[in-house]
């Protein structure tokens, strides 16, 4: 078909081109100690670079720091990203602030040991617990870890919780006369087509958490989220039940006048709407309290494994904390800071009220729960 | 020109699709079988249960009202518009569905969101209850934006198959209008009909976008939200296989209703030579 | 035989076509153009009213400078551009050597192209998710690794014009299938080769031009399906125009809203180009 001279130079463009691409995963092969003989990838602790400064010193010659799913206003990310880039010097790579837990997990998986593979991962619960199980993290203790509360904590630091929140009903004061403060009053008739969720509760974690919220305040338990989505149905039947998903647009638009969802999501937003001329306010339901946290882990193939353990301290230490209350989230050493006073007492007040001790429901209790709001949820809502 | 090395020109083009295409199915096939790397049915069990089941039907719910209504009002338009003096009607209509029957997604979600939307332009002066869109039939009109367009595209080239001298001699023989229809009529337009159905039924089912962006989601059970929401979540963990083997059950259905449309596709060509 | 009772319309051929249905189709052409307009309409409304600030096109000016817009969209360009090359490259020798020389590989063809008609992009996503994780593990320790990785590579994903060639396979398919039906292209191809055209002259000099409607047609179906695709972009993590759309619909309504009108404005804008620039078949 081609002269024999054209063919030979096809062959040759082509191979060129392929062996460009190729070459086998850098994990396969050796690895490469950093400088000292420290290795970042193996370190558990700042001890083990030989204090905090040297762990610095290591995360600023990587120089960089891949995250991803922190949206800029949840739990005041935006302004701790910022804070991290200007106190270390270290560029902070944000990537699709909208990923899921899952995507999350994928792009450890799919991106082992490349150097676009995420460095530290911010999760549901669940996630933490399935990937340690896998293997995909690498232990690390930051040096406030004996502070944080057992149970809140992976005993080897393989994950560790951050932040967290309750469960709250978000509220525009301006169009609706009484904000509910109870999952009770939602059900009334005043609120017609006004109640929304932060999505689908199979997809999103507040919204699961809000189903979940509801079950406990309509005689459920832990062990138990049927009452949950029967208080859902009871909704919809009602006419109450709004299926848009919240964001600051439809709140902005009044096409999502009640909200529930985190109290740190619900708070972030009060001070964003008064300025579009909305009040909102915000109010944790007193019969359906539940509270979860979220959970830092380090990826075990970072690409950056010293930058990843500073944002690490950087995240646990009392400047990190107060950060993370800044966005109305309750940081994992509150009660720690409160009573060694580092806490930002400001913030601290801003908090939603909320009376009580959360309680927090087992891994295996949660999974039952998921699975089976997975089974009846569709059917409920849409009958 | 040798006939035996005719199948080079082919070979690029196999090669990418058993690479790009078969792979990906394969990868469905194995992994809606296996479970924790062992085979296994329980992922075929499960997406045929509870949740998964429901939304299922709901998909093949919404997909076929969609079809039904999508092919008697497109016909309507497309009749209308065919049988028009104005060829400047006709050439505007029909290049405008051109562009509409492609235009799906995740602008058209946004256009209807806006129009019928619970803060909508239009819903308050209709005063729509809240939250109307976002149900069953609002999903149907929301498809219909995209389906209609197609119908009239399949349907306009029918239709000018349908020589006048049949309607002249029909009507010579004394037939009435309802006469020609049932006779000659629909009978010639069936298979493009059908076809047009089993099309808008495709489309509708295979949609994902304007569902995900309408966030309808919460209401009207879909399947392919569904397997979406398997695969990227924050709240279910492992259920990737079952992803799969939804994904299998929806070619499964579509290879049906596609078994359908080939054979009429073929005959209809046939009258409009 | 009928008898000539109670008919009005015996031998009036013409006009009782469009004397009875007149009003018939007035109202049809009236209902439809309200149930597509209406939402254009109110759509506009919607980004330039806001009941706190009246009447502006904010949302416009907006559009252009927002964060992402300009990157998302280049990179749908030039993943439906790649897509349109690669595909009419792959398609059209294969379509033409089946036609000269293999006729026996026609039906394989016809059925392996309508084949993706019937895996929805969102299972193809699906299966396409697990072999890219699978690959990953599998080749790690080959040279092929990083052939994998370079493929996803963010700046411009090939995973995804791989990806869109084999969506779009079907209607290209057709559309170059009645293009070439309607050309005699054995004698065209023949008579050239007789005359001492290379093989590429051929392509480039006889085949293509007198496929011009059916290439436009089908690099209209590219582009259009490229620039709407959500699936298979969002799944995969990407961030094309269509992914943008929905990641800014969350901060800001109007916006989101405005640029659906421009992408249907666009859309019509590359069926009118395409259909311009290609110009009529000649006969």
């Amino acid at each position: 078909m081609f002269t024999p001279r054209a063919r030979v130079a096809g062959v040759i463009a082509a191979l060129t081109v392929i062996t460009a691409a190729c070459g086998a995963a850098p994990g396969t092969q050796q690895p490469s100690a950093s400088e000292g003989g420290v290795n970042a990838r193996t370190a558990t602790s700042a001890a083990d670079f030989g204090g905090l400064d040297k762990l610095v010193e290591a995360a600023k010659k990587e120089g960089n720091l891949h995250v991803i799913a922190l949206p800029p206003d949840w739990a005041n990310y935006g302004e701790i990203i910022k804070t991290f880039e200007a106190k270390y010097g270290i560029k902070i790579e944000s990537e699709d602030p909208d990923a899921a837990s899952a995507d999350e997990i994928n792009a450890v998986k799919t991106r082992k040991g490349q150097d676009r593979a995420p460095d530290v991962l911010d999760l549901g619960q669940s996630f933490a617990i399935s990937g340690a199980t896998e293997g995909l993290f690498a232990p690390y203790k930051v040096q406030t870890f004996d502070k944080i509360p057992e149970g809140q904590k992976e005993p080897t630091g393989l994950w560790t919780n951050d932040y967290g929140g309750y469960i709250s009903i978000g509220c525009d004061a301006k169009k609706i006369t009484t904000c509910p403060t109870s999952f009770a009053d939602l059900l009334k008739p005043e609120y017609k087509g006004k109640v929304a969720l932060n999505g689908n509760p199979t997809k999103s974690g507040s919204a699961f958490a809000g189903v979940y919220a509801a079950s406990i305040a309509s005689g459920g338990s832990f062990d138990d989220i049927q009452p949950g989505i029967d208080f859902f149905k009871k909704l919809k039947d009602a006419g109450n039940f709004n299926p848009v998903e919240t964001t600051p647009a439809t709140i902005e638009k009044g096409e999502t006048q009640i909200s529930i969802d985190w109290d740190y999501n619900n708070a972030a937003y009060a001070p964003q709407m008064t300025a579009k001329g909305i009040d909102w306010k915000v109010n944790v339901p007193s019969d359906g309290k539940y509270f979860q946290m979220y959970a830092q882990a380090v990826n075990k193939d970072a690409p950056h494994p010293a930058a990843a353990r500073l944002w690490q301290e950087f995240l646990y230490s009392p400047e990190g904390q107060n950060l993370y209350l800044k966005g109305f989230a309750r940081p994992v050493l509150l009660p720690v800071m409160e009573s060694d006073g580092t806490v930002d007492k400001a913030a601290a007040e801003a908090l939603p009220e909320v009376e009580g001790t959360p309680t927090f429901p087992t891994t295996e209790q949660v999974d039952a729960a998921k699975a089976k709001l997975a089974g009846g949820w569709d059917a409920a809502i849409s009958g | 020109m040798t006939r035996s090395r005719g199948w080079l020109g082919a070979l690029p083009l196999l090669a990418f699709y058993a690479f790009v295409f078969g792979l990906p199915l394969a990868a469905l096939l194995v992994g809606a079988f296996t479970s924790q790397g062992r085979p296994t049915l329980a992922n075929m069990r499960q997406s045929l249960e509870g949740g998964n089941l429901t939304s299922i039907a709901g998909s093949v719910q919404v997909s076929a009202v969609v079809a039904l209504l999508g092919a008697v009002l497109g016909t309507f338009l497309a009749y209308a518009v065919v049988t028009s003096r104005f060829a400047a009607l006709r050439h505007s209509v029909l290049t405008a569905s051109g562009v509409l029957a492609n235009f799906g997604g995740v602008p058209l979600a946004f256009f209807w969101v806006a129009t019928l939307g619970n803060s909508g332009v239009v819903s308050g002066l209709l005063g729509l209850p809240s939250g109307a869109l976002y149900t069953f039939w609002g999903l149907v009109v929301v498809y219909l934006y995209f389906s209609v367009p197609l119908m009239v595209l399949v349907m306009a080239p029918a239709l000018d198959g349908l020589r006048p001298q049949w309607r002249e001699a029909a009507a010579n023989n004394g037939a009435t209008s309802w006469h020609y229809w049932r006779y000659v009529g629909l009978p010639v337009l069936t298979p493009a009909l059908l076809g047009g159905v089993v099309l808008l039924f495709g489309g509708a089912f295979a949609a994902y976008a304007t569902a995900a962006a309408m966030g309808a989601g919460t209401v009207v059970p879909l399947v392919t939200l569904k397997i979406a929401n398997a695969l990227t979540s924050d709240v279910l963990i492992g259920q990737e296989n079952v992803a799969l083997a939804l994904s299998l059950n929806m070619i499964v259905i579509a290879g049906l209703v596609m078994a359908v449309y080939l054979p009429l596709q073929r005959r209809s060509t046939r009258w409009l030579r | 035989m009928a008898a000539v009772t109670g008919l009005e319309q015996p031998l009036v051929t013409a006009s009782p076509r469009t004397a009875r249905p007149r009003a018939w189709r007035a109202v049809v052409l009236l209902l439809a153009g309200l149930y597509f307009l209406v939402p254009l309409g109110a759509s506009l409304w919607y980004t330039i009213y806001t009941p706190t600030m009246g009447v502006s096109f904010e949302a416009y000016g907006e559009l252009l400078t927002a964060e992402g817009f300009a990157s998302s969209l280049a990179l749908s360009l030039g993943l439906g551009l790649a897509t349109i090359a690669l595909v009419l490259l792959l398609t059209l020798p294969a379509m033409l050597a089946v036609r000269l020389s293999a006729p026996r590989l026609r039906p394989v063809m016809e059925v392996l192209c309508t084949l993706p008609l019937v895996v929805p992009p969102i299972t193809f996503v699906a299966g396409l998710g697990t072999s890219l994780r699978t690959g990953a593990e599998v080749l790690a320790p080959t040279p092929f690794w990083a052939t994998l990785i370079a493929v996803q590579d963010p700046a411009f994903p090939i995973v995804l014009v791989l990806a869109y060639v084999v969506l779009v396979l079907p209607f290209v398919y057709r559309s170059l299938d009645a293009g070439l039906r309607t050309m005699d292209v054995r004698t065209l191809v023949e008579a050239a080769r007789n005359l001492g055209a290379s093989w590429p002259h051929v392509l480039l000099r006889v085949v293509v031009p007198n496929l011009r409607s059916a290439l436009a047609s089908a690099s209209f179906l590219t582009l259009a399906l490229v620039f709407g695709e959500f699936t298979v972009a969002r799944l995969l993590g990407y961030q094309p125009f269509a992914v943008w759309i929905v990641t800014i619909s969350g901060s800001r309504g109007q916006v989101s809203v405005a640029v659906s009108i421009l992408s249907l404005l666009l859309i019509w804008l590359l069926l009118l180009a395409v259909s311009s620039a290609f110009g009529r078949e000649k006969k």
